[in-house]
């Protein structure tokens, strides 16, 4: 289901039209989604679904309200123009709102959208499952996850941003009967999905994480590859360079921009535009994203802002607003670790002693000032002697502070992954593997 | 609703099993930040959901399309994805039998939270806003309202037909201090954006936010210059608004039956809780009483029926300690019966989606640590001799089999012969979920009871966001590991 440009701008253009508001913004999204799930080395849930959605934003006086539906039709868009004027009313004026963007021209990114069919979806499901059934005592489990998204973005000044985008995920998580093994991979195409290369992936994690033993817990290097990078990046995104956290003094960066606050071997950017992960040409507000250098070898550089943010500190817009209202605060969705020179496996031969991780787990703030994390290795993780896996261990829990991490990092993998941001479908990282020093392991589990 | 759900029904050929959802789901999010209205939106949600088991294979699609096109075109998606489904499934799904419900609920509620009006909202949470703000040093002081309606119709191939509306609201505070590099937040009934429950209004009324909120303040401007709480092995009392999510981590995940069968091994995890462990497992001590009630007045997971149409059950999934049963549905109940012959229950009714467009995965109700009979939490402090106390929770975080957790509080207090002493920052505890279960003596009596409203649990592919309760009044845990974070 694809609406197409010149009819989202109809709608938009209608939607303006219906208010008298100072202001007005209009965000409209169509989805399609579908995806395909498997455990138990069988397809056991199999779903789809369209849907629309249109979010109101008016601003009349400062005075902003915000009203969203998810119907096209004329009734249901004058309700929702009139109950996000009512809101405004009762609303109280926002003495730091400036004003929505104005238009900025930004270069389209054409992308070609296809949806995988039930049936491809089933096929690249069934290559995992048979080529796993050959391992006994091994069940895939594991999901196709096929969306088609257009998002459009129009406002009373002037701003019109369309673009549409394509996601194909296959992921799986084999359970063997003492280990897990994970892989996964993103693509715009469903042509693109190696089901192959997914399943061989993960099918040596499990087979090599047989009979995991105990580690004593405690300090160690570790090699952290692309997915564990990412689920610990995602972190340092939200309340790293985000212009609302730092500016509240809650940030661990905050009052050091312009200082060194990582390590010199770390150089953080955002490349929204960037072909070879999902670019995303504008941001909520339809203003334009560009690549933002966000920490150059270990100094803290730029910040994230949106319109509110930026008007409220007098900075420049960086393009980060996400939907309205947007609690948060300006957040990069499209991170890249700049890479360094070696492989993982020459990254594996630096280590003395030390852990190579799979994936990190449950990752959650355990201080946010201090952007120190807690959670768990999984589906994977392996003891490294004197620059050779030696054995798989069981998982362990670590508490870590993310920036003593990226002060402690002795190497950085040569080859990035792109892989889903912050637990959204907005945007993704490219991130490489780390091998890190110190990192910090508090206990153990059973398996 | 009905009309439409039976258009939907009649377009389904005979021979299988079918069910469709019809849904329509309005929400209001108000929040306040220092002194700022930050967001005021109201948002509403229509579609319909179709799921047909053909073969033994489950398909489901979903559209917001409601012309005859729509259903038509709808009803096709749905048919084909579980004719490609059954192609490629061995094992066949199979539903235990169900009698065909009808029926109508509304959540009992005395004020409706959409009637009051927005102005009355707004001069609640900026009066909740400013009175946090008593010392300089509260850097961010903030306050939530959330309003939730969903009306759903539920028809069947089996006859079912039943028509229900939830209602739930809730509201909190939150007050941030800083000190140079020191942040400590405190909040009020409850973190993560206050308490919610399947009540009206009147419920955010009594929770009397601007009374609360310059102690809620004053609390995180003390706690900047607090002890870091001691790390070692000690006793350890939980307030009931962290108990609440340590039953939730650590007794709801684990009993969820699909999760045991290995259907959430793909993102959420499996559980430790395995079905040969059914019945034999010691999970707690002899105290330890954990339910499921989707029954439970003013619990934020009360319904009427679950989303196949099961009606709303209590259930013992813990009894003196022992693990005696899971959050089932009609499918994986007869999975079940395949390794474990004698179980002989059909589906407990915890079938819930989280929208229209998503199908229906087993959900938390309202799981419950049963009250015990150790008085009042000052009574349980004064019969602790050394140890700590610990509320309102920070940082959650649980292996992918349930089993290593880890949590933080925004606070804790010394206990010292029986004495609540002084505050403590930056508390932590972990442990293993049986080890942990088994440690608790005492559980404070009903008359500290409460139904702590969790409305952001996540689970499934695609992703799912559920509302649920859990029951729970204080309780105390022997040599718990307690650290201080950094």
């Amino acid at each position: 289901m694809i609406y197409g440009e010149q009819k989202l701008k109809e709608t938009a253009d209608k939607v303006l039209g219906m208010t008298k508001a100072g202001q007005a913004e209009v965000i409209l999204t169509v989805t399609d989604h579908a995806l395909t799930r498997f455990a138990n080395s069988q397809i056991h849930q199999n779903v789809a679904s369209n849907d629309l959605g249109i979010s109101v934003r008016v601003i009349v006086d400062k005075r902003i309200g915000v009203a969203g539906t998810n119907s096209f039709d004329d009734e249901s868009l004058k309700s929702t123009v009139a109950k996000a004027e009512e809101i405004a009313k009762h609303q109280k004026a926002d003495p730091n709102f400036v004003s929505l963007p104005a238009p900025k021209n930004f270069k389209k990114i054409e992308v070609e959208v296809t949806q995988a069919t039930p049936e491809e979806r089933a096929r690249a499901v069934s290559i995992i499952i048979e080529k796993v059934k050959k391992h006994k005592g091994v069940l895939a489990s594991g999901a196709y996850d096929s969306s088609i998204t257009e998002i459009a973005v129009c406002n009373s000044l002037g701003v019109w941003a369309y673009h549409k985008a394509a996601a194909h995920e296959l992921m799986t998580i084999l359970l063997g009967p003492t280990s897990n093994g994970f892989a996964s991979v993103l693509k715009k195409e469903p042509t693109l999905i190696d089901a192959d290369l997914v399943a061989d992936q993960a099918l040596k994690k499990v087979l090599d994480g047989a009979n995991p033993q105990d580690l004593e817990p405690g300090e160690y290097e570790v090699i952290l590859e692309p997915q564990a990078v990412n689920e610990m990046m995602s972190f340092l995104a939200w309340l790293g360079p985000n212009a609302r956290v730092y500016h509240e003094k809650a940030s661990f960066f905050s009052g050091k921009l312009g200082q060194e606050v990582l390590g010199k071997n770390i150089t953080l950017t955002d490349e929204p535009r960037d072909l070879r992960g999902f670019p995303m040409p504008f941001d909520f507000e339809g203003y334009p994203k560009e690549k933002l250098v966000i920490v150059d070898s270990g100094k803290l550089e730029n910040l994230c802002y949106d319109s509110y943010y930026a008007g409220k500190h007098e900075a420049e817009n960086t393009g980060h607003a996400l939907p309205a209202p947007n609690t948060y605060g300006p957040i990069p969705l499209h991170l890249k670790l700049e890479p360094g020179t070696k492989t993982q496996e020459e990254l594996v031969k630096d280590v003395k002693r030390g852990l190579l991780v799979t994936r990190l787990w449950y990752v959650r703030f355990l201080n946010p000032r201090s952007m120190t994390i807690t959670g768990m290795t999984r589906d994977g993780t392996f003891l490294i002697e004197n620059g050779k896996i030696v054995k798989p261990v069981r998982n362990l829990r670590f508490n870590q502070s993310i920036p003593e991490a990226l002060n402690n990092v002795l190497g950085v993998g040569k080859e990035l992954e792109t892989l889903s941001s912050f637990e959204t479908e907005l945007g993704t990282n490219r991130m490489p593997a780390l091998h890190i020093k110190n990192w910090t392991f508090t206990s153990g589990t059973d398996f | 609703m009905k009309k439409q759900a039976e258009e939907i029904l009649s377009l389904l050929p005979s021979g299988i099993y079918a069910d469709v959802r019809v849904v329509e789901k309005t929400g209001e999010h108000i929040a306040t930040k220092d002194g700022v209205v930050e967001a005021l939106e109201q948002s509403d949600t229509k579609g319909y959901g179709v799921r047909i088991l053909k073969d033994g294979g489950w398909g489901f699609a979903a559209s917001n399309d409601f012309s005859k096109k729509g259903h038509e075109e709808t009803v096709k998606r749905a048919f084909e994805i579980a004719e490609s489904t059954a192609k490629h499934t061995t094992v066949k799904t199979v539903l235990a039998p169900q009698e065909a419900q009808k029926g109508e609920y509304k959540t009992p509620i005395g004020e409706d939270p959409f009637a009051v009006s927005i102005d009355e909202k707004i001069k609640l949470l900026l009066a909740a806003d400013k009175a946090q703000r008593v010392s300089p040093k509260i850097n961010i002081s903030q306050a939530h309202y959330s309003g939730h309606r969903e009306k759903k119709v539920f028809a069947s191939t089996e006859g079912a037909m039943i028509d229900q509306e939830i209602i739930w609201c809730g509201a909190g505070v939150e007050a941030t201090a800083i000190d140079g590099t020191e942040l400590q937040n405190r909040s009020y009934p409850n973190s993560h954006g206050g308490q919610f429950a399947t009540l009206g209004f009147e419920m955010v009324r009594g929770m009397d936010l601007v009374g609360n909120a310059p102690r809620v303040g004053e609390e995180a401007v003390a706690l900047l210059s607090a002890d870091t709480c001691p790390t070692g092995e000690m006793d350890l009392i939980l307030d009931g608004n962290q108990l609440g999510l340590q039953i939730h981590e650590s007794a709801g995940h684990p009993t969820e039956l699909d999760r045991a069968l290995g259907y959430e091994a793909s993102y959420a995890g499996t559980s430790f809780m395995t079905p040969d462990t059914l019945g034999k497992m010691v999970y707690g001590s002899k105290i330890v009483n954990i339910t499921h009630d989707a029954t439970l007045p003013g619990g934020l997971a009360t319904f009427g029926w679950d989303d196949e149409g099961v009606a709303a059950q209590r259930v013992f999934l813990i009894k003196e300690g022992k693990f005696l049963d899971y959050l089932t549905s009609r499918e994986t109940v007869e999975e079940l019966r395949r390794t474990n012959p004698d179980y002989k229950h059909g589906s407990n009714g915890t079938m819930r989606a989280s929208s229209w467009a998503k199908i229906p995965l087993i959900r938390m109700t309202n799981v419950n640590l049963e009250p015990g009979d150790a008085g009042s939490l000052e009574d349980l402090i004064s019969d602790t001799k050394d140890g700590i106390f610990m509320s309102t929770n920070r940082s959650w975080s649980i292996d992918d089999k349930r089993l290593n957790f880890q949590f933080g509080t925004e606070i804790a207090w010394e206990i010292k012969n029986g004495k609540k002493g002084k505050i403590l920052k930056n508390p932590a505890y972990s442990g293993m979920t049986p080890k942990f279960w088994n440690s608790c003596d005492a559980i404070c009596s009903k008359s500290e009871w409460n139904i702590w409203g969790t409305p952001n649990c996540g689970k499934g592919q695609p992703s799912q966001v559920m509302y649920t309760g859990h029951g729970a009044s204080p309780a105390r845990f022997r040599k718990v590991d307690i650290l201080g974070v950094k």
